[in-house]
């Protein structure tokens, strides 16, 4: 291997990094209608957090992206039984709009939930709508990240969508999950234009160039790393990143320094 | 030190390119080294853009003098006397070294069935020549999986490689081809399923996966770290890294 990184040599002897301990930034949990998981537990997905030197992973709950109400709850389950290594984010339906208000005020009793979530391809309802003006007043209103699932071309979660929603929320911290996959010069455009935008990763690292473009165009404290556990190894996505044509300062900000600084004291770090 | 052999490689120039190509055999070289990747099955962009028997000869030619550059072809129907007869074909594999195969039937138009390609596909079945396919690949309205299950079913015998199966969970597809048909194979280049690999092969052994990256579409280095920290044993793992392609490659008799 002509790859000189210390890093890459570690993590492909050892399968983790002692001083790098990974954060996933987009993780889910529990069961999910198009896939076998052979690890759903949330005892299992320790094992994998374990064998691949991840730290923390930040999930929502597969029930609460249908229903919140039921889903938040077992995620929040989790999260009081792990308390060391499990982190939430408030999953939301727009589609059910009469219970969102009463969903963002339990965020704080549920406890461990450190961000908002939106699914709006799968719930076929745009993030700039105005159902969703509720949750991101409320985000605003506590400076809360928003993961939302992007994907290039769609109708309700493109990165022009992002861009839309970033300039009426300038300091809404948005993660642009999956990165707006395939349009990336979209996402990267996006991420230039609006600071508090950030491309995640999920399925977008396994695309080859994409790192070290995004890296190059908008820099690598705007990238955070993500595997939508329990569905991707999270040896799939630290794989593709150390072995992207970029340095091992740009690996630990990808694989946990910016989510360290963005997350804070939730995880931990002042 | 786990030997990688990439049964899913591809470098040359497309009509819409990867985001990032590997235009030549050289730069497919430094890649490979870069990842540590010891030897790659390849084919060239030209087999399924231009035409299998310019991408034929072009994979041969360039991959020459490079030991670990194994070349690929792709198939046609051999009544439009392109790449002769099925006879004639498997002549020309022998002389040229080659021991595997690609068919890209939505691309080049043909219809990838015993009708059709039954002459080549009986001979592939009977000389245990690999035949792969990727999973997006179409045939008589059948796609990916459904494909892959007619073929087996019509040529229960054909040794069948799958590649690029998808990451969005395929496995309620593929398993119940796998125990069905003894020849089909998947590559690993997208079994990016948490714990995935390790719940195959304790169900079904380590000898139905071939490791894969997709380069250059897919960054290699997702494949090879999953692959060399599952949960297996290392016996398995290497079977999966080079052990099975090796095994295909050499029970080939074109």
């Amino acid at each position: 291997m002509s790859n000189p990184s210390p890093l890459v040599a570690e993590f492909t002897e050892t399968g983790k990094g002692a001083d790098c301990p990974v954060i996933d930034c987009h993780a889910h949990y529990g069961p999910f209608q198009g896939i076998y998981f052979p690890k759903v537990t949330a005892e299992a997905m320790i094992d994998s957090l374990d064998r691949c030197g991840v730290r923390w992973v930040i999930c929502s709950g597969h029930a609460a992206l249908v229903d919140p109400a039921r889903g938040n709850e077992e995620m929040a389950d989790v999260v009081r039984r792990f308390p060391d290594r499990f982190r939430a984010y408030m999953a939301l339906n727009p589609n059910y709009p009469e219970n969102l208000q009463a969903e963002l005020e339990r965020l704080d009793d549920l406890g461990g939930f450190v961000g908002l979530k939106f699914l709006s391809d799968y719930h076929q309802y745009p993030i700039t709508g105005e159902k969703y003006v509720p949750a991101m007043e409320f985000a605003q209103a506590r400076g809360l990240p928003i993961l939302m699932h992007t994907w290039g071309r769609s109708a309700y979660d493109s990165p022009q969508l992002v861009a839309e929603l970033a300039s009426r929320y300038p300091t809404v911290p948005l993660l642009m999950g999956h990165s707006g996959h395939g349009d990336w010069e979209g996402a990267i455009r996006t991420a230039l234009d609006h600071p508090a935008v950030y491309l995640e990763l999920c399925a977008a690292y396994a695309v080859n160039g994409v790192i070290e473009a995004f890296c190059e165009r908008v820099g690598s404290e705007r990238v955070l790393f993500g595997t939508d556990l329990p569905w991707f190894d999270p040896h799939y996505g630290i794989g593709c990143v150390l072995h992207a044509r970029i340095t091992d300062e740009e690996r630990h900000n990808i694989l946990h320094r910016n989510a360290e600084r963005l997350f804070g004291e939730a995880l931990g770090h002042s | 030190m786990l030997e990688f052999f990439d049964c899913n490689v591809a470098y040359g120039v497309w009509s819409v390119p990867p985001f990032k190509p590997l235009t030549r055999v050289q730069e497919l070289l430094e890649q490979m080294a870069w990842s540590g990747i010891g030897r790659a099955l390849v084919r060239h962009a030209a087999m399924d853009n231009e035409s299998p028997p310019v991408g034929n000869r072009l994979i041969v030619e360039e991959t020459a003098p490079y030991a670990q550059l194994r070349p690929s072809w792709a198939i046609l129907p051999t009544r439009t006397g392109e790449l002769g007869t099925a006879e004639e074909f498997l002549a020309a594999m022998r002389r040229a070294g080659v021991r595997a195969l690609w068919a890209f039937p939505s691309k080049h138009r043909y219809t990838l069935d015993g009708v059709t390609c039954g002459d080549l596909l009986s001979a592939l079945s009977e000389r245990r020549i690999p035949l792969f396919i990727q999973r997006g690949e179409t045939s008589r309205g059948l796609t990916g999986w459904e494909l892959a299950g007619a073929l087996l079913k019509e040529f229960p015998a054909l040794i069948l490689v799958v590649t690029g199966h998808g990451s969005w969970g395929e496995d309620r597809y593929f398993r119940p081809l796998v125990e069905t048909y003894e020849g089909l194979y998947v590559d690993t280049s997208r079994y990016e399923l948490d714990g995935g690999i390790a719940d195959f092969c304790r169900k079904y052994g380590p000898y139905r996966l071939l490791f894969g990256t997709n380069l250059p579409a897919a960054n290699p280095g997702g494949a090879m770290l999953t692959l060399a920290h599952a949960d297996i044993g290392d016996e398995e793992r290497q079977l999966i890294a080079a052990g099975n392609l090796d095994r295909l490659l050499s029970e080939a008799q074109p």
